[in-house]
């Protein structure tokens, strides 16, 4: 189908000149990389730019490594990119599985994680694995740069807390200094390409202490400190995992809408809470953790 | 309208575009390459499938001022050097009915040969889950692919 | 058993190479040069309401716009077995999406604006959004004009009503029959609509040429009823059927989805408003689930006596058929139905009532089982409760109704020879019916569901096929019908019937979709008719053509026609094993005469076949004296599924069909259509569904939220048996199997749900959230 909307397109070498670009277009300007989000909405008519900045010939962005003990994801990591890194599979186990879920392997190969958050739509799936590694934004514009926590990044549904003048430049995860392992659960209609209808993260450490998230349960994806208190206080068992289900009803607000009823949401979410606990538990004890 | 120049089917080709003309157009309406199929215009069913720098995406979700110095593989071009092993082994079974999600789903195969030459069937499965089909039910697809991968 | 050389043999499709190797164009595909002008449509935005005014004047301004046209161009009515349909809205609209006006442009951009500059005052009505509804007392009509439409002799619409058709059967004494019964299980069942969900889109392009000459490249099972219904709808403007010509390119999916006509006709009458241009209409996605055909959605209520054996004395079945906001199509699928509902079984005494309703919503019409998967889901769950009530096996009850050879169907006519018992021995016997699974996963439970299956072609009683057959120079030949080869294999298929006959190799038929100017007359490639009806027509050409060149060679040989025979290229004599003559010494320039003359000429044969016992005079309320349907194609399903507990989700394992192919012309042809029929059968049963709002809008056009299976969501194992009981008038014994495979996978998927954890469900889809939500809710009353 023909896009009947007009809009400009360029293509900067450098970050100084995309955030120059960025700084002068503001919200009239959107940010390339994979486009799988992109330019389906501008083909529906939704938020159709002045101008494009595709940063896909900026090579710094194209970066996972890790620094000083942070793990550094950049904006044209694409979920591709992520299945097939050995620093991934042996840092962030949870993050290449979630990697795994998204869409089908012609999508993974465009879709960045970046953008993926900067869509921020609800049912995404990178937003749990980020939210329970304690990840942080990175952006950059005309102003310099500035770094957001994750969990004060998502603000609405596809509402995040960039700045007209900004782009996100990467995403940087502390590697623990204690053992972990992670696992996700995701709920989809069917075992091909789906949209989540409800997500679960948990990172368990070694020395007991553990993160949960849930996604696609509320406007924004979010992380239960409610949950992991009790999970840290009691200690992890069959019991306090129980215990811990039942407090779901209190932590996530899930709606009914074309995809699923909020009834078999909330009732998914503590069924996928208890298999990513057990997965989690299962990998910890790993000598080397194993993702599939 | 801008220049663009990119490997087209191992040919150098330059045309003139738009920005908001999408790749699967300006393969299929200007340059006449027909193989990639529009099936549902928002990357769900994976018609549209091309390859570009060895890697398969969704031509109807990329703009075709961004292949601008890339090298794009179409069933075309894979094709003028005669079937392939895949496609003869697709075509001597009967594997596909309509045909229309053809052209996306040997490219998916061919990306997942690439990479692994020898796949499970999981592999398989998970490489060509992107190219929805009607037809099949998919088990002939995935057999002739066990088939060719392996032989050798 | 007669020794075939091409019959019965798995064959590569004629058209494989140029599916493989990208070659193959769809309409979209084709090229029309500069001056192609492109349509874009207005839609409506409601489910009911009066058009109170069209304004394009600002439409019209948009620079490279050509023409805006509205329903008051077109004041035509159109149908295939009732005229309630227009090409634009006229008055009214009556789904939610109905098209209003086009916009022609240049470019597609133009049009694309241009057509939201397009505006449209409404006054709304009532809308009803259920059959259930629209047959109340003093539902708003929806078709006012109901009494004065034109439709076939044997739809009988109720004016002044919503029922556009109703369908009965009366057959013995029901009264009696559930008075002899030891048992009688009454239930609703409820079946959603469903999208075909083609690949491709449909897509026309209609060029009406400066001479009057209109020429449709479309997307189409059904090029020569688009020709005829074209031609009928255009006949005030003076087109005859002779200026109409409907060439139709390889289609990407059909389903039922490109039968009759549809938005095709949108192309040829703009393109009849800008003579000279091809004009493009190009369906999406969205529009190819809310503005094509949908498969109708039932309730049905269904009531069975049985005696403690197992035998049915009994059974009544009204279905109520939401069939959405034109029927012209969709009516059929109620009638067809209406006179099948007994199922595969020896129903003594029967009463059926099938109702045709308009609603608000999409048009319904043909979609693979035309009708039969519906109400199987219904009667095979019936069965299988009704066997678990008796304490009878699932399969022994069925063995024991299954209807036989001569038995007489719910209207009065003799079964057709099957493999009914054949095929459900087998099928019990590769899935190990007997056998009981456990689960060793406490969080898994295993089940098993069995089903049968049933459906007749649903055709006019004269639906024809027709064939010619033309040899070239050096004996290849030109193989001309007017079936569509939707995928299935169908010209494949025509080309081995050809081959055995006259012993060329396939290698050498050339067979094409068809050009209605240079292909003869064919019904429509739909009802799993067109390998039995075309394949006899292509028979007798073939037939026709042998016989041409026997004659000749009696005429030039002097030798005795009925010792002739062919063999590789050749024509060769039993009773003189040292003559022989090739094909391509005398099959367009002749044969030599010692005086220097030569007889003969090109041979073309020609085949036409229509079924001259079928008749559809009965008595309309009993349905009692005809013989609609020419013969039903039969079979048996069994699966066995994994059920999660907590989550509801379902793996299938295995999945076993046998269907009576009366001859598998080209077995691997039969298995791709079980293969694949079973899983589009799988997928609607277990993850699609068609979900409406209040306003009739749909809320998932779309494959994000319309779920077809992918590659990792096959059973892991699907096992197609054919079984082999020969239809006496079908081409080399052959019948039908296009639509049957998916038929069963509903009702034994429900089966074997009930199998694994107790619990029954009555409405489709089967989902995981249902399945789940059901077990919580029994959890939840155990508690209490």
């Amino acid at each position: 189908m023909a896009i009947p909307y007009e809009f400009g397109y360029v293509k900067p070498t450098s970050l100084q000149e995309a955030i120059e670009l960025k700084g002068k277009f503001q919200k009239e300007a959107r940010v390339l990389a994979g486009g799988t989000d992109l330019v389906n909405e501008i083909k529906k008519g939704f938020r159709v730019p002045e101008m494009i900045i595709d940063v896909k010939g900026i090579s710094e962005l194209s970066k996972i490594e890790i620094v000083n003990g942070q793990l550094l994801i950049g904006a044209l990591v694409t979920f591709s990119d992520i299945r097939k890194s050995q620093v991934i599979i042996d840092n962030m186990n949870i993050l290449f599985e979630a990697a795994g879920m998204v869409a089908s392997n012609g999508v993974r190969n465009r879709a960045t994680m970046i953008g993926n958050i900067c869509s921020a739509v609800a049912c995404m799936d990178s937003a749990a694995p980020l939210l329970v590694h304690e990840a942080t934004v990175h952006t950059a514009s005309m102003d310099g740069k500035r770094e957001v926590k994750i969990q004060n990044w998502f603000v609405d549904n596809r509402k995040t807390a960039i700045l007209d003048n900004e782009l996100v430049t990467h995403v940087s995860i502390p590697i623990p200094t204690v053992k972990y392992a992670g696992a996700y659960q995701k709920m989809m209609r069917y075992s091909g390409e789906d949209l989540s209808q409800a997500n679960v993260g948990v990172l368990l450490f070694a020395n007991g202490d553990c993160h949960v998230a849930f996604g696609s349960v509320g406007p924004t994806p979010k992380r239960s400190l409610k949950i992991e208190n009790l999970l840290k206080s009691k200690g992890i068992s069959v019991a306090t995992i129980e215990e811990a289900k039942e407090m779901i009803e209190t932590v996530i607000a899930p709606i009914t809408d074309v995809r699923a009823t909020k009834e078999y949401r909330m009732h998914m979410t503590k069924v996928m809470f208890e298999r990513a606990m057990q997965t989690a538990m299962e990998r910890i004890k790993m000598p080397k953790i194993i993702t599939k | 309208m801008g220049k663009i120049t990119f490997k087209l089917n191992g040919e150098t080709r330059s045309i003139l575009v738009e920005p908001n003309e999408v790749l699967l157009e300006v393969l299929r309406d200007k340059i006449g390459v027909k193989s990639p199929k529009c099936g549902c215009d928002s990357g769900d069913c994976g018609a549209c499938t091309v390859i570009i720098n060895g890697k398969t995406v969704r031509s109807c979700l990329i703009l075709a001022i961004e292949v601008n110095g890339q090298d794009i593989l179409t069933l075309e071009g894979i094709s003028k050097h005669g079937l392939s092993p895949l496609q003869k082994a697709l075509h001597e079974r009967n594997v596909f009915q309509c045909g229309y999600c053809a052209p996306g789903m040997i490219l998916s195969a061919t990306e997942l040969m690439l990479n692994i030459p020898h796949p499970t069937e999981h592999d398989i499965k998970e490489a060509i889950a992107g190219n929805l089909c009607r037809c099949t039910g998919y088990t002939p697809v995935i057999e002739a692919i066990i088939e060719v991968t392996k032989k050798v | 058993m007669e020794e075939y050389k091409y019959i019965g043999k798995s064959v590569v499709k004629v058209d494989g190479k140029e599916k493989v190797s990208g070659a193959a164009l769809y309409t979209d595909d084709l090229e029309f040069g500069p001056n192609m002008l492109y349509a874009e449509i207005v839609e409506g935005p409601h489910a009911h309401a009066m058009i109170l005014s069209i304004d394009t004047s600002e439409a019209e301004q948009v620079p490279d716009v050509i023409a805006v046209v509205t329903g008051k161009d077109f004041p035509y009515n159109f149908g295939l077995y009732m005229q309630d349909r227009y090409i634009f809205a006229q008055d009214r609209v009556r789904f939610f999406g109905e098209q209003i006006a086009a916009v022609v442009a240049r470019t597609p951009q133009a049009a694309m604006k241009a057509a939201k500059l397009v505006k449209v005052k409404y006054s709304t009505l009532p809308k009803v959004l259920s059959p259930l509804d629209a047959i109340k007392e003093g539902a708003d009509l929806i078709h006012p004009n109901l009494k004065n439409y034109q439709h076939v002799p044997w739809f009988f619409p109720k004016p002044d009503t919503n029922v556009a058709h109703h369908r009965k059967i009366r057959k013995g004494d029901v009264d009696k029959g559930f008075a002899d019964a030891d048992y009688i299980l009454e239930d609703t069942y409820e079946v959603p609509r469903f999208s075909h969900c083609a690949i491709e889109f449909h897509a026309a392009v209609a060029k009406y040429d400066l001479s009057g000459r209109l020429t449709v490249w479309a997307s189409s099972q059904s090029p020569h009823t688009q020709r005829n219904l074209f031609a009928a709808a255009f006949a005030p403007l003076g087109i005859k059927h002779n200026d109409v010509r409907v060439i139709a390119p390889h289609v990407g999916g059909g389903f039922g989805s490109k039968a009759g006509v549809t938005m095709e006709i949108i192309a040829a009458a703009i393109a009849i408003k800008v003579p000279g241009h091809p004009v493009k209409v190009l369906w999406n996605r969205e529009r190819e689930f809310y503005n094509t055909y949908q498969r109708l959605g039932v309730v049905t209520k269904l009531k069975i006596g049985v005696k403690n054996d197992g035998r049915i004395t009994a059974l009544k079945h009204d279905l109520y058929w939401d069939a959405g906001a034109y029927v012209e199509y969709g009516a059929n699928v109620v009638n067809a139905v209406g006179l099948s509902a007994i199922g595969p079984y020896r129903v003594e005494n029967a009463s059926i009532d099938s109702f045709c309703i308009y609603t608000n919503l999409p048009p319904g019409g043909p979609y693979r089982g035309f009708g039969y998967s519906e109400f199987l889901f219904g009667l095979e769950s019936h069965m299988t409760r009704i066997a678990k009530h008796l304490g009878i096996d699932d399969v022994e009850i069925r063995r024991r109704n299954a209807i036989k050879e001569g038995e007489l169907t719910a209207y009065g006519a003799h079964m057709n020879p099957n493999g009914l018992l054949q095929a459900i021995d087998a099928v019990a016997k590769e899935i190990k019916w007997n056998e009981k699974l456990k689960s060793n996963d406490p969080n898994i439970a295993i089940g098993k569901g069995f089903s049968l299956f049933w459906k007749a072609p649903a055709m006019p009683p004269n639906a024809s096929s027709s064939c010619f057959l033309k040899f070239n120079e050096d004996a290849s030949i030109n193989l001309l019908v007017s079936g569509m080869d939707l995928g299935q294999g169908f010209l494949t298929v025509m080309a081995q019937i050809a081959a055995e006959v006259l012993q060329v190799p396939t290698s050498k038929i050339r067979t094409e979709n068809p050009d209605t100017d240079r292909n003869p007359y064919e019904w429509q490639t739909v009802a799993s008719h067109i390998t039995w009806g075309c394949g006899n027509a292509v028979r007798k050409a073939a037939i026709d053509a042998r016989d041409q060149i026997f004659d000749l060679i009696v005429r030039t040989k002097y030798l005795p026609k009925d010792m002739l025979y062919m063999d590789d290229e050749k024509v060769k004599c039993k009773t003189d094993p040292k003559f022989e003559i090739k094909l391509k010494d005398f099959i367009i320039n002749g044969i030599q005469m010692e005086d220097g003359t030569f007889k003969g000429g090109p041979i073309i044969g020609r085949g036409v076949f229509m079924p001259e016992f079928t008749s559809t005079n009965a008595n309309p309320e009993t349905s009692q004296g005809g013989h609609p349907n020419v013969h039903y194609t039969v079979g048996a399903a069994a699966v066995i599924i994994e059920v999660d507990k907590q989550t509801g989700k379902i793996k299938v394992k295995r999945i076993v069909e046998a269907i009576d192919a009366g001859k598998a012309l080209n077995p691997s042809l039969v298995k791709g259509q079980i293969i694949g029929g079973v899983l589009q059968g799988l997928s609607t049963a277990i993850y699609e569904e068609m979900k409406f709002d209040h306003r009739g809008k749909m809320l998932n056009p779309n494959f994000t939220d319309y779920k077809i299976p992918t590659a990792l969501d096959v059973p892991d194992e699907i096992v197609p048996i054919i079984i082999e009981v020969p239809q006496p008038d079908g081409p080399f014994g052959a019948r039908g199997v296009g639509e049957h495979p998916m038929i069963p996978v509903a009702p034994m998927i429900a089966n074997a749900i009930d199998d694994a954890l107790g619990i029954r469900l009555n409405s489709m889809p089967l989902t995981a959230e249902k399945i789940c939500l059901t077990m919580l809710e029994r959890a939840k009353k155990e508690k209490k």
